[in-house]
């Protein structure tokens, strides 16, 4: 049976797909009458039945090799695209992450989207977006990955677009799809510049010939730099950052899998790509730069945001940043583990906020306060994703953290610096977010504030369980780094990083001692973090305004030059035809003449050879 | 005499003709140009006949058709303009522009 559910695990995007497909029909379009509902239900089954396929699947390929399987799908003159699917251990696992944060969040927008009749149009675009991630993780081909990554940042701009009638979403949803398809089709061309030096996409060939690739220098570092542009745009690394920013506009459970899951899809396509990266030391170091950037930069911007789901974006860009210089550095299981313990976290952080928010209406962490009391629940899972998230010990950042700064330490030094501070700087931004919502006294808004009702609570607890478990999970499978070889120096730098973040922080936000709001000495920097560096306007003058000038100019040169020549066609057609008309004068006698003169022509240039060179002689 | 005055003479009558035919303002003398160009097609014919064909003369044949027919055609041109001045009480070319543009 488990063999069996093994061999057939590529169905496992079938049943999302088919979850989201059967939830079209309750659209308030097509079932007018017993509302939408039923579509969340069909979907929770077949997200259940993806979940328990994976799972059982995972349990039969834990410590066998993996397997490839090869569906053809087209095959034309010189170009075979066959669909390469990965059965591994791995990626079963990603698919049981997937499928099982998708079913919590499916849950959790049972009791969110309560009161909202987009449910058939909610369900079918999550249940298109765990098809699409599942499949990213079996899929074991450049190409197809790459096609999938557009199938999703299709699925982003309309999930993101749920609720059109708001024109911030409209424009969040419009900056989500850009951004993204910008990095998507820079990685198009390095997936159509990898093909002539490569001859092939598939990720395990694509690693082999890695390895013993001869290829210019300045060929592989132009189609690295395209190939990392995707995943940029994917991560919300910078300068591509400010769609998750806006993206934020969406609704909340969905909210749930961005942070989490969908982020990660380009790191998952960059950890693949690792081996062809890292054959150019410039990609290497253009990854850690960007990395690095995005971490620090994120982890600062979290920290001066006011809007709660905002502050969790920036720490998810910040995260995926140190993904990145895992990445650059070649710690593959470091990037991999960072994205498993940051995903569970992440969600865990935002169904609690997103249960706060459900409650209190505001999502402005200045507004809010005084709820730990009243909202134990929400305020422990809080409490517990950042745990997860951050350096504390027994859980699961930890482990990934600090196998990533292992790594780090004897290569490159400075990085694990870098992985020190985001790690110091996130922990203080959660914290600070943590005394802002749960600490201090009740505000205007969180005067009466209920704990949430069960179809969020319990996914949330299910989650929180299963950050608390992650831990033992990774020692069961013995993935947690030996620690009889670990540095202890890095280990103890990376708690008191923690500590020193976590305390800084409650002192500021969880005591009286500073009025609130804070006011920074220095203004300027505190509106530069908080508008996220003037990223809107540093768009605005720079690609937008040069795409907009050039588009004003092209719409002149058609309006005025190609238009123009064509139309001065016609309009010398018609001017020569006005003009020409007059040449018939009514006078008869200038008939005549035209007779005359036309005889003369024609009779001149007929009989010019006898006497046209005597002529000529004589006037010359 | 050569056969060259003769046909240098008939052309200058002819284009005296032409000159007559589009310059003239009075359609009675467009009429009358027409036929000073008849007489130069004449004039050609007859010394052709003369000088080339002395024995057939068919030339003088031909001179007698244009002749007859420059007689019939001289007849509707004037029933022509009586016409036109029947509706217009005037013979001047240039107020017959009507059908232009």
């Amino acid at each position: 049976m488990a063999q069996f559910l093994l061999e057939t695990v590529w169905l496992v995007p079938l049943y999302a797909l088919i979850g989201g497909l059967l939830a079209i029909p309750w659209s308030p379009g097509i079932i007018r009458k017993t509302g939408p509902r039923p579509a969340g239900y069909v979907n929770l089954i077949m997200t259940f039945l993806a979940l328990v396929h994976s799972a059982i699947a995972l349990q039969a390929t834990w410590s066998h090799p993996p397997q490839e399987v090869f569906l053809p799908w087209l095959s034309t003159a010189g170009l075979d695209l066959t669909i390469a699917i990965e059965i591994s251990s791995i990626s079963v696992g990603a698919m049981v992450v997937i499928t099982g944060l998708n079913f919590l969040a499916q849950i959790f927008a049972i009791g969110y989207m309560e009161m909202d009749w987009g449910l058939g149009r909610f369900y079918s675009l999550l249940g298109l977006f765990e098809a699409g991630l599942c499949a990213l993780v079996l899929c074991n081909n450049l190409f197809f990955s790459y096609v999938i990554l557009e199938i999703l940042t299709l699925g982003t701009y309309l999930l993101v677009g749920l609720w059109f009638s708001q024109p911030l979403v409209v424009s969040g949803a419009r900056d989500a799809f850009l951004t993204k398809r910008v990095g998507d089709l820079f990685l198009l061309m390095g997936v159509l510049g990898l093909w002539p030096l490569a001859g092939t996409w598939n990720y395990p060939e694509l690693a082999q010939w890695a390895q013993t690739a001869n290829v210019d220098p300045t060929i592989i570092t132009l189609v690295g730099l395209a190939l990392v542009a995707g995943p940029m745009g994917k991560c919300a690394q910078f300068p591509l950052h400010l769609w998750l920013d806006e993206a934020m506009e969406g609704p909340m459970p969905s909210t749930i899998l961005r942070n989490s899951v969908v982020v990660a899809s380009g790191a998952w396509v960059l950890i693949k790509l690792q081996p062809v990266l890292t054959l150019s030391p410039v990609v290497s170091s253009f990854i850690v730069a960007i990395g690095a950037v995005t971490a620090i930069g994120g982890s600062l911007i979290a920290i001066a945001q006011i809007d709660v789901k905002r502050c969790l974006s920036y720490s998810v860009s910040a995260y995926m940043g140190l993904v990145f210089i895992a990445v650059g550095a070649r710690q593959d299981e470091a990037a991999l583990l960072l994205v498993l313990t940051h995903a569970v976290s992440a969600a865990l952080l935002v169904m609690s906020t997103g249960g706060i928010i459900w409650n209190s209406i505001t999502q402005d962490v200045t507004q809010l306060g005084g709820l730990w009391s009243r909202r134990p629940i929400s305020g422990l899972a809080f409490i517990v994703g950042t745990l997860g998230l951050i350096g504390f010990p027994p859980l699961g950042g930890f482990w990934a953290l600090l196998k990533l700064a292992d790594g780090l330490w004897g290569t490159h030094p400075w990085l694990v610096g870098i992985v020190i501070a985001v790690n110091a700087l996130t922990a203080f931004s959660l914290v600070r977010e943590f005394g802002l919502i749960f600490g201090g006294k009740a505000k205007q808004m969180t005067e009466r504030s209920p704990e949430v009702h069960w179809p969020m609570v319990l996914p949330m607890m299910i989650l929180f369980g299963f950050v608390l478990h992650l831990p033992l999970i990774l020692q069961a499978l013995s993935l947690l780094p030996d620690w009889a070889i670990l540095n202890k120096d890095v280990v103890l730098l990376l708690i008191w990083s923690t500590i020193f973040g976590c305390s800084i922080s409650s002192v500021i936000y969880l005591s009286n001692i500073i009025p609130k709001p804070i006011r920074l000495p220095w203004k300027g920097l505190q509106d530069l973090l908080a508008y996220d560096f003037y990223t809107p306007n540093l768009y605005r003058i720079t690609i937008i305004f040069s795409v907009a000038q050039l588009s004003k100019f092209a719409d002149m040169i058609d309006r005025f030059v190609v238009d123009g020549i064509v139309n001065f066609v016609g309009l010398f057609s018609l001017l020569g035809g006005e003009g020409l008309k007059y040449s018939t004068s009514g006078q008869t006698q200038f008939y005549a003449l035209t007779v005359l003169l036309g005889v003369g022509v024609l009779g001149a240039w007929v009989t010019w050879p006898f006497w046209g060179f005597q002529f000529l002689d004589l006037m010359f | 005499m050569q056969l060259r005055y003769f046909l240098l003479l008939a052309a200058a009558l002819f284009c005296i003709g032409i000159y007559g035919l589009i310059t003239s303002r009075n359609a009675v003398r467009v009429l009358m140009s027409i036929e000073l160009l008849l007489n130069a097609v004449n004039l050609n014919l007859m010394a052709f006949s003369n000088y080339l064909d002395s024995t057939l003369i068919k030339g003088q044949v031909f001179t007698v058709f244009v002749i007859t027919v420059a007689a019939a055609e001289a007849a509707v041109g004037l029933a022509i303009v009586l016409a036109i001045y029947r509706n217009r009480d005037t013979v001047d070319m240039e107020q017959f522009n009507l059908l232009k543009w």
